[in-house]
């Protein structure tokens, strides 16, 4: 199989996988980030962003600018870009892409339920729920009272019906409920993705499921590290590790038992690709974790576009776009809040 | 002071009140009355005054504290404001650099302390 | 003086001057305390003021700090935290009770901030990601609740303590210009009536002594003229030498009727 992908690749997909890679000059450069470094005011910021892609979504801004305004103008940049790749997608890359938005879905759907049991506006609620991750029926979530009512009146049309179906068990919805259904339904929609992708195969099932992989471990040592002190039990905390990735099945049991940090620590180590992370951060710090697996996931979105002929390339853009707002994001609050001593902590240069 | 213990107020940007909340400051009660205002840029002075007003006049809030450039956009209500409970405290938000000049407890404060070497028995 | 002139509208007697300088003195009395009192809570006053030009900027500091590890966790867990954070609020966890401190009589509140017992919810908030920032956050924002609250304590004692100053400097102020001038104008006003009283009694006293005395005199006078009478008359019966000891007679009778008369 492997290899002949490229004489039929471009009949469907050759003109989308142009378009992304098009796309992906528009990411910006070190030089760029180095600029915006220098920035004194969000409207310097603004002022550098124009002479990039994002200048059109930015120009018509009135000042003062916010923070979130710019944050929410690139974001609607990536979904428009997205969503014109989506309509030009054919089966299976049109699948794919929206495999891409099904995380976000969940933080939708687990937003609105949130705000349900709060008995919060729906239509407030909607405005905060992530543009990535909307679809039609998602404004009726909030008739939902318990789990599964939820399921036959909504969900059940929904991509993520079969990824509920781990979950429903739990019959009242209460905040430790919902985050552990938050990321019971990931485990599952990133082992389903991942079936997905393998059934793909070729280049795109073996980057694919690499990065997917990745996540899943990155997951894994966070939901571990973060349960530590909880009251997530070890059996519970086993159960939201997803069942595939490098870690699995070994790491898991090892990560499950882990009570601090350096526990933690010790069990990564034993992983050579993650002892590289680890081996960044001294000793009893985890505050940097977070962006060693940034930086790390970055490396290997930018791998992807090193292979032509499969669908990863979509995929890495995506969250590459997704990095590029955090970027973004940190540099304008450290702006913002005047904190510039502290803004190339937050940067992960993407090229 | 008849209640043993009472609440905090916010009237803010998403951010500080988010940072509040997170603190466990909010507080939700039975007819959803809630104890924080979000304000944005659709947010009319008129409901940061009567939220103003509203958190003023309730008996369970000890202290509201209120972003200083949503005060600034009711000062008038804020100066006219002079009991002693609840406390009143303006705070910094992230992208308003906290200016005390324009708080009026400090512009208080100030004034005794500059024009007035004597203290303040000695302004009547 | 705004009390000059000024006096109570009394009887000028001695019992009112005793009561009257029984309030002065008690008025006297009252100023001192009081201006202990405002000499105290002015001292406290500044002592706060101090604490509130501080506090005010450690404030500033703390939220500055509190954004920013708000900015980190966003940075971690993603934007979308802060709904998570917003539609999980219930009921507060964190609050203030309400302490009493007595400065000189003046009550000042005093707000001490207290978790209540109870599961701390969010604990879970951000598992897959960020949830480290986020707890670090919350701690860094409880931090800023605490300063908050302190804030809260001093400004309401300055208010508080503000207001208390001045009433207690209206009143040190009162007595000290009003009342007691007042009181020392009546007790002047009082003596000097008094003393007017006193001395129109003395003149009465003495101008009747006077009238008396030649009241006296007079009688003695008369008395002495009656007998200098009779022993002429005496004299003149005698002589025989009647005429003349008529006409003498008639003279003199004149002249005692005329004393007489006046």
């Amino acid at each position: 199989m492997y290899g002949f992908e490229a004489l039929t690749f471009n009949i469907h997909g050759g003109y989308l996988e142009a378009i992304v890679r098009g796309h992906r000059g528009g990411l910006l450069t070190a030089v760029d980030y180095n600029n915006l470094c220098q920035c004194e005011t969000l409207d310097d910021i603004k002022m550098h962003l124009s002479a990039t892609e994002y200048g059109p979504y930015l120009q018509n801004e009135p000042s003062p600018l916010r923070t979130t305004t710019i944050v929410e103008k690139c974001t609607q940049k990536l979904v428009d870009e997205y969503k014109h790749m989506l309509t030009q997608a054919t089966e299976p890359l049109s699948t794919f892409l929206e495999y891409i938005t099904y995380g976000h879905m969940i933080d939708n759907i687990v937003l609105i339920v949130t705000g349900t049991l709060h008995e919060r506006d729906v239509h407030e609620l909607l405005e905060k729920c992530h543009p990535l991750g909307m679809f039609e029926s998602i404004a009726t979530l909030a008739v939902a009272q318990n789990m599964r009512e939820l399921y036959r009146l909504v969900l059940v049309d929904t991509p993520l019906a079969p990824y509920f179906s781990e979950c429903i068990t739990s019959e009242d919805l209460d905040e430790m409920n919902i985050e552990i259904m938050r990321n019971t339904l990931y485990k599952a929609y990133l082992e389903d993705f991942y079936k997905f992708c393998k059934k793909l195969g070729g280049a795109t099932s073996e980057i694919m499921c690499d990065l997917l992989s990745f996540e899943a471990d990155r997951r894994a040592v966070n939901i571990s590290i973060n349960s530590i002190g909880t009251e997530l039990t070890r059996d519970d905390r086993r159960k939201l590790f997803s069942n595939f990735g490098l870690l699995y099945p070994y790491g898991h049991e090892e990560l499950a038992l882990c009570e601090d940090f350096d526990q933690v620590r010790g069990v990564m180590e034993k992983y050579p690709t993650y002892n590289l992370i680890f081996a960044k951060l001294s000793y009893g710090e985890s505050q940097m974790l977070d962006k060693a697996f940034y930086e790390e996931e970055v490396k290997r979105l930018c791998l992807a576009f090193e292979q032509q002929f499969h669908y990863a390339v979509f995929f890495a853009y995506v969250r590459l776009r997704e990095q590029e707002i955090r970027n973004l994001m940190w540099i304008s609050e450290c702006v913002a809040q005047n904190q510039k001593s502290r803004i190339h902590d937050g940067i992960v240069y993407i090229f | 002071m008849a209640t043993n213990s009472a609440l905090l107020a916010i009237i803010g940007d998403e951010d500080t009140v988010t940072g509040f909340l997170l603190a466990g400051v909010g507080n939700v009660d039975l007819r959803r009355k809630t104890n924080y205002l979000i304000v944005d840029d659709k947010t009319s002075v008129k409901t940061i005054e009567e939220a103003f007003k509203e958190f003023t006049a309730r008996e369970d809030i000890a202290i509201i504290l209120i972003s200083q450039y949503v005060a600034n956009m009711i000062r008038f209500v804020v100066d006219q404001f002079n009991k002693p409970l609840p406390a009143i405290l303006e705070i910094p938000s992230k992208d308003h650099p906290y200016d005390p000049s324009q708080d009026s407890i400090l512009a208080r404060v100030k004034h005794m302390f500059s024009s007035d070497p004597s203290g303040p028995s000695s302004r009547y | 003086m705004s009390g000059q002139g000024q006096r109570l509208n009394v009887v000028p007697t001695v019992t009112v001057l005793g009561v009257v300088k029984a309030r002065l003195i008690g008025a006297t009395k009252g100023h001192q305390l009081l201006k202990k009192k405002s000499d105290a809570l002015t001292v406290q006053f500044r002592q706060i003021l101090k604490r509130i030009v501080q506090a005010k900027e450690t404030m500033g500091d703390s939220l500055k700090a509190s954004s920013f590890s708000l900015t980190e966790a966003k940075y971690t867990a993603g934007d979308s935290i802060k709904y998570v954070v917003l539609e999980n609020v219930g009921s507060a966890t964190v609050k203030v009770r309400a302490k009493q401190d007595n400065v000189a009589g003046v009550k000042l509140p005093k707000f001490e901030y207290f978790t209540e017992a109870g599961e701390t919810k969010n604990d879970l908030t951000g598992l897959a990601r960020g949830g480290q920032q986020i707890q670090l956050c919350r701690s860094s924002f409880i931090k800023a609740v605490e300063v908050l609250v302190e804030l809260a304590s001093l400004q309401t004692s300055f208010l508080t303590l503000d207001e208390a100053i001045k009433t207690t400097n209206r009143r040190v102020n009162a007595l000290e210009n009003v009342v007691k001038p007042k009181l020392e104008n009546t007790i002047s006003y009082i003596k000097g009536e008094l003393d007017e009283l006193e001395r129109e009694e003395f003149f009465r006293l003495k101008k009747i002594q006077g009238f008396k005395r030649r009241e006296v005199e007079k009688q003695m006078l008369l008395n002495k003229k009656h007998a200098e009478v009779a022993a002429l008359k005496q004299t003149a019966s005698l002589n025989g030498g009647r005429g003349q000891s008529d006409n003498n007679l008639l003279q003199l009778e004149a002249d005692a009727d005329e004393d007489i008369i006046f």
